[in-house]
């Protein structure tokens, strides 16, 4: 039994090493990933989690050692004797720096001191590393390479129309042919920032000793993990009844279905709205902020400008007004029926002191209820009909039975009641 | 200790570059610190902060719709993740001359004061903290351990640890106990963000005209009952650092020259009063001393200004050490309630990247040299709680009182009783203040949350208009111009943009540390963290000679690389 690390020993422990690299980032995804739990940092440095092998982070928002005595092991991985398996994660786009030899960079760390001899002469012993140095010079090497964010996995905002980085996503940069010493091409964690448990889950994922023997984990055709970003954000979201019944925010703050103010939900890959975005809180849609297509590779230039319906959106919406506002009334009938006991039904009125409901009694609802029945029961037994055979509760009513002086009672104030408006 | 301002010509050649700093660890971004600290004369001399990443948000910006400018600007900083969504709503705000609702100010006040509630912890216990944890202190200075083991921590009945050994071994990364609250805690504080704000990094709610969140009473109710959770917590992390910050004084006085700096500190003040807010420039030196946190500039320890205005004239960016060329001569003498303003001011600057080499006489960082009229500036919780207390000008608060000297916390009951919780001005400004000050800052910031949620639950029964969240806007067709004026955990941020035909033509972002870890400026002037770690001496044994001292030093500014240089 391994893992995609190969690193376990009989009992399924072990230890990887994590190498962390930015390039053109920032930071957002060091943060979502701190934010996890499920696993979190704690629980996959401490070991703490069976079948999953211990990892040593080195990460420059992180590790206790700096300068060389940090670099030494990122030397030790890309000249081979580091001695244990480990893992390349990518913050952040690849600028187009190799060029600039010599002539600076756009993001660097360590120094040309810090540089593995194995790869050639670098650069001098006094300038920064190019972080693209790095990842070329890790990438082989390790056991899985996962690019964290929708900078490092697609280009992000870095690569967006007027940069003057000419920034890349790593596939782009390490080529389509990249495979790690597993064999898996890079592996895609896009969002940003992406959801910290996502990252964190396919890490550990990809790390975990299978006890069905050899597990396979699945990812699209752009290697992104496959149970996480299978599906639309739009399936998922709490506003999409509001869209089904074609009810529309007109702007931000409404609490309806925020396509027209320039949500892209209905066309994007993300599970925030199931996931939330830390411990099932938020999610941008649950807080009322519209999908901007953050985890895709078109974003942001796709998916631009924000705050401005997107083109789909015109005849999608028109649609879902139109069979909407017919769905819509239907359904109020039916709640409207299911929002009463059927004991109130037998005695004709409601055991509400909130003194705004009634009973329903008139004849058109009398009709429709007696066509749903129809529907509702079809080809089975209709047990709520029993209900008009049943005779009243003696107590209803009891505190009147005993003679308890309700006159005093004051009418409820009437700001504390609100009417259920009919959408 | 006499600062240079230029390396001496020891440094100048290759050998003598010292490998220590390169990177910083536990900061944020990427930053490399050349800096030789001399073990036989225990003084550091020169250094310099070279900021060594640069993205191009400003150039991206330029040229798009005004509608991204709050969620692609947002993305220069991940670790002040809301804070550049905010201060570019604001900038927005006034460039559209919208007004938000109240119910949308104490929302984003919210936003901000929860954000300072992940931040403060994540820098304490996961920066600082680990530099006067057990592995470490037991590392570089076994007698300091040995003290510690035998000194009581006085404040253990809020702590709960006996000795300042038992704290330290608390502070040790993952297996110690602070170290694992305070993360547990960091996400606590992001779960109540995230009700309002979406998600963190990056709240996808931020708009100009207020929010676009869907505010309920079960969201606000969520939101109050993980906000209250802080104040216990913070009296216990005041309690910690303020034990750990004396024992660290009293066993050796020198500890009070690590990082220590000249009293230049600016802020901007945070969260707004929302009855005073209007984002007009006009009314820009009201809503400002009207908020929470005063804004303000102090230089040498005395107070210049309260004025937000005063304040943005102030401000300069100096390239001259920087991989960027200079861009001649800005647009705009005056700005647009008539003061005159620099040509290095933010609204007449380029910005125009030209990478090179590193070289620390010439240029050496991505970051620019922001500077208030003309002088190096450290921001921070530190900076915004001493610019409270000296002005003493902010609006009274049920939590909050400034006196002149101080800033009283009244912290309401957790499972400890209410209580009045001081921070006093220190007679001086060093790493070990800086961190003791980000302790209280934490308490500050729990009080400000749960007052702007309790009058957003108030509001949000109220039904009336002010409990909108959002107020719709217009951007205007002509030539406009706006600013943000606001601040993260790690201290104040600006945001000035320029809008033509409803396009952005340009956009200027300057973080905290574009501040606090600026490279030297046009008069070769270091930042204010250049000067803190040449004024540090190697107090500590540090056999290793890791550099202990100065690693302290940089960490109590909680740099951020990314919001430095975008």
């Amino acid at each position: 039994m391994a893992n995609v690390a190969g690193a376990t020993t009989s009992n399924g422990s072990g230890t990887v090493h994590v190498f962390w690299l930015s390039g053109m980032s920032c930071d957002g995804c060091s943060i979502s990933m701190i934010g996890a739990t499920t696993p979190s940092i704690e629980d996959l440095s401490l070991a703490s989690i069976p079948g999953v092998p211990r990892l040593v982070m080195h990460h420059p928002m992180l590790s206790d050692d700096a300068g060389s005595d940090f670099m030494q092991a990122y030397r030790d991985a890309a000249d081979g004797t580091l001695g244990q398996p480990y893992v390349l994660v990518v913050e952040g786009s690849v600028p187009d720096d190799q060029a600039m030899d010599g002539a600076g960079h756009f993001a660097a760390m360590g120094l040309g001191s810090d540089w593995p001899r194995s790869r050639g002469s670098g650069v001098a012993a006094e300038q920064p590393v190019k972080t693209s140095d790095w990842i070329w010079a890790l990438a082989p090497g390790a056991v899985v390479t996962i690019a964290i964010g929708t900078c490092a996995t697609w280009g992000g905002i870095p690569a967006a129309a007027g940069n003057v980085t000419r920034s890349m996503g790593l596939s782009d940069y390490l080529g389509k042919d990249y495979r790690s010493t597993r064999g898996l091409p890079v592996v895609n964690v896009p969002g940003c920032a992406p959801i910290g448990d996502n990252f964190m889950e396919t890490l550990k994922e990809l790390l975990r000793v299978g006890d069905a023997g050899k597990t396979v984990l699945e990812f699209d055709d752009l290697g992104r993990p496959m149970w996480m970003f299978g599906e639309t954000v739009h399936r998922h979201c709490p506003k999409a009844g509001y869209y089904e019944e074609g009810v529309f925010a007109e702007e931000p703050g409404d609490n309806q279905c925020l396509v027209e103010i320039g949500c892209w939900g209905p066309v994007v890959l993300c599970n925030i709205v199931e996931r939330g975005a830390i411990n099932h809180m938020g999610g941008c849609m649950v807080a009322g902020g519209a999908c901007i297509g953050c985890t895709m590779p078109g974003f942001p230039d796709k998916y631009s400008p924000f705050y401005k319906a997107p083109p789909g959106s015109f005849i999608s919406g028109h649609a879902s007004r139109t069979t909407g506002a017919v769905i819509r009334r239907l359904r109020r009938i039916s709640m409207a029926n299911g929002n009463r006991e059927p004991l109130w039904d037998n005695a004709g009125d409601v055991a509400s002191g909130w003194g705004l409901a009634a009973a329903i009694s008139n004849p058109t609802s009398k009709v429709n209820s007696f066509f749903y029945k129809k529907l509702q029961y079809r080809g089975t037994v209709n047990h709520a009909k029993r209900n008009k055979y049943q005779p009243l509760p003696k107590s209803r009513d009891i505190l009147r039975q005993k003679g308890v002086d309700l006159e005093a009672s004051t009418p409820v104030l009437q700001e504390h009641v609100r009417t259920r408006e009919e959408l | 200790m006499s600062i240079q301002t230029e390396p001496s010509a020891a440094r100048t050649s290759a050998a003598a570059t010292d490998t220590r700093f390169s990177p910083v660890t536990r900061v944020s971004g990427l930053l490399a610190v050349d800096a030789t600290p001399d073990f036989g004369s225990r003084t550091v001399g020169d250094a310099a902060l070279v900021t060594t990443a640069f993205r191009g948000y400003e150039n991206i910006l330029a040229g798009r719709d005004a509608r991204d400018a709050v969620f692609v600007s947002s993305r220069a900083c991940g670790v002040c993740g809301s804070a550049h969504a905010l201060a570019s709503s604001l900038a927005m705000d006034m460039a559209c001359g919208v007004q938000p609702p109240p119910m949308a100010v104490v929302v984003r006040n919210f936003l901000a004061a929860t954000e300072c509630l992940y931040d403060h912890p994540t820098h304490l216990f996961g920066r600082a903290g680990p530099d006067f944890s057990e592995a470490i202190v037991r590392e570089t200075s076994p007698e300091l351990w040995k003290r510690a083991e035998g000194t009581r921590a006085p404040r253990v009945g809020y702590h709960g640890y006996a000795t300042v050994a038992e704290i330290m071994a608390a502070l040790t990364p993952y297996s110690g106990i602070a170290h694992r609250t305070a993360l547990a805690m960091s996400r606590i504080a992001r779960e109540a963000f995230v009700l309002l704000g979406g998600k963190y990094p990056h709240p996808q709610t931020t708009t100009p005209g207020g929010l676009s969140a869907t505010v309920d009473t079960q969201d606000l109710n969520l939101a109050y009952l993980r906000v209250t959770r802080f104040f216990d917590y913070g009296r216990q992390v005041v309690a910690l650092w303020d034990d750990l910050t004396d024992f660290m004084l009293e066993a050796d006085p020198r500890y009070a020259e690590v990082g220590a700096a000249p009293i230049n500190l600016l802020d901007l003040g945070l969260w707004d009063d929302p009855y005073a807010y209007d984002g007009s420039i006009e009314n820009a030196s009201m809503w400002g001393g009207q908020r929470w946190s005063t804004p303000g500039a102090i230089v040498d320890g005395k107070l210049q200004t309260t004025d937000l205005l005063q304040l943005d004239v102030g401000i300069e960016e100096f390239v001259d050490r920087s991989f960027y060329d200079e861009w001649g001569s800005g647009m705009f003498a005056i700005d647009p309630v008539g003061n005159p303003l620099s040509e290095r001011h933010p609204y007449n600057k380029r910005t125009i990247p030209q990478p090179g080499r590193v070289d620390t006489q010439g240029r050496y960082s991505w970051s620019t040299a922001a500077r208030w009229n003309g002088h190096p500036m450290e921001t921070g919780p530190h900076a915004r709680l001493w610019i409270s207390a000296l002005a003493a000008s902010q609006p009274h608060t049920r939590f909050i009182e400034t006196t002149g000297s101080s800033v009283r916390l009244h912290v309401p009951s957790g499972n400890m009783p209410a209580g009045t919780v001081e921070w006093r001005v220190p007679d001086r400004l060093n790493a070990l203040e800086r961190n003791r000050a980000r302790a209280y800052a934490l308490l500050h910031a729990a009080v400000v949350a749960y007052e702007n949620v309790v009058i957003a639950l108030d509001l949000a029964r109220s039904r009336g208009s002010d409990a909108r969240i959002f107020t719709p806007y217009e951007i205007p067709r002509d030539h406009v111009v706006g600013a943000g004026y606001w601040g993260g955990g790690r201290g104040a941020i600006t945001h000035h943009l320029q809008i033509d035909g409803r396009v952005i033509d340009n956009y200027q972002i300057i973080g905290p540390s574009t501040f606090s870890g600026s490279p030297r400026d046009g008069a070769g002037t270091p930042g204010p963290c250049e000067t803190a770690i040449a004024a540090t001496p190697l107090v500590t044994a540090d056999p290793g000679e890791r550099g202990i001292d100065v690693l302290r030093a940089i960490r109590s500014f909680d740099l951020c690389m990314f919001c430095a240089s975008h």
